[in-house]
């Protein structure tokens, strides 16, 4: 058997389906956290009586404080494995990210530990969100 | 109706969010970069506000946000205040979110132990 018709043998026979499962999970997950969003927004908003920017902060703020505790306890990894990007992407996953980093540093100190390992995994998430907006920001006052 | 585009929105994200992890080699920390620069994009060609304004929290829930905030806060400033705005002005709406999780993630990394 020469080496093409092998890999054919191997495209054939590896599960192509679990690829798809999970896109199809992360999207459901991922729309289960919008609506999430939006119905605390609303409590936010009509019910405690804060203005719309403020219930948008505020709702980001519940979503932080809910990845963090999460992966404070434990679970996060464990509710990723299954709902893969669904919560990755919203910022369930960037809250994850920092404590994560700041909960695997700790044992070297406060400052050495978690003072620099805390944007371990989030500073380039920083760096270029921050760069790209002032290079963005300064063409479009240019250009616009 | 914005439930609806809430859950549409949202899912869209992370559905190409997966895909990129599938297809590509890179991890979850390329992609949340890669997301906010997209995000960075879209509201610099001022679409962001529209999609707000169509899925609510759909659209301000996912990591996209971050690189708007950072847009808008830029521009906001430029408009105030001139080329020193833009400057001043960067941080002012995402200061919220990037506060509580550091603060969160600081109380949070003290209280609990890693199990590994």
């Amino acid at each position: 058997m020469d080496k093409n018709e092998y890999k054919k043998i191997i495209k054939y026979k590896s599960p192509k389906e679990n690829k798809l499962k999970n896109i199809i999970i992360s999207f459901f997950v991922g729309g289960l956290c919008g609506v999430i969003g939006q119905l605390l927004t609303d409590v936010f908003n009509k019910c405690l009586h804060f203005s719309i920017n403020d219930s948008y902060m505020l709702t980001m703020v519940s979503f932080v404080l809910i990845g963090s505790i999460l992966t404070g306890l434990g679970f996060f990894d464990k509710v990723v494995s299954f709902s893969k990007c669904g919560l990755i992407v919203p910022t369930t996953g960037f809250a994850h990210a920092m404590t994560s980093a700041a909960m695997d540093t700790r044992n070297e100190g406060l400052v050495k530990g978690i003072g620099s390992g805390i944007f371990k995994l989030t500073g380039s998430i920083i760096l270029y969100g921050i760069v790209a907006a002032f290079f963005i920001s300064l063409i479009k006052v240019i250009v616009g | 109706m914005i439930y609806v585009n809430a859950f549409i929105f949202c899912g869209l994200v992370c559905l190409i969010g997966q895909i990129i992890l599938e297809e590509t080699k890179l991890t979850p920390g390329h992609l949340n970069t890669i997301l906010v620069v997209i995000g960075c994009i879209f509201s610099g060609c001022g679409l962001y506000d529209k999609f707000i304004l169509c899925a609510g929290a759909g659209a301000t829930v996912p990591i996209t946000n971050f690189g708007n905030l950072l847009v808008n806060g830029a521009l906001q400033g430029y408009y105030s205040e001139g080329f020193i705005g833009l400057l001043k002005g960067l941080l002012v709406n995402a200061s919220a979110g990037l506060s509580a999780t550091i603060i969160i993630s600081f109380i949070v990394a003290l209280i609990f132990k890693s199990k590994n």
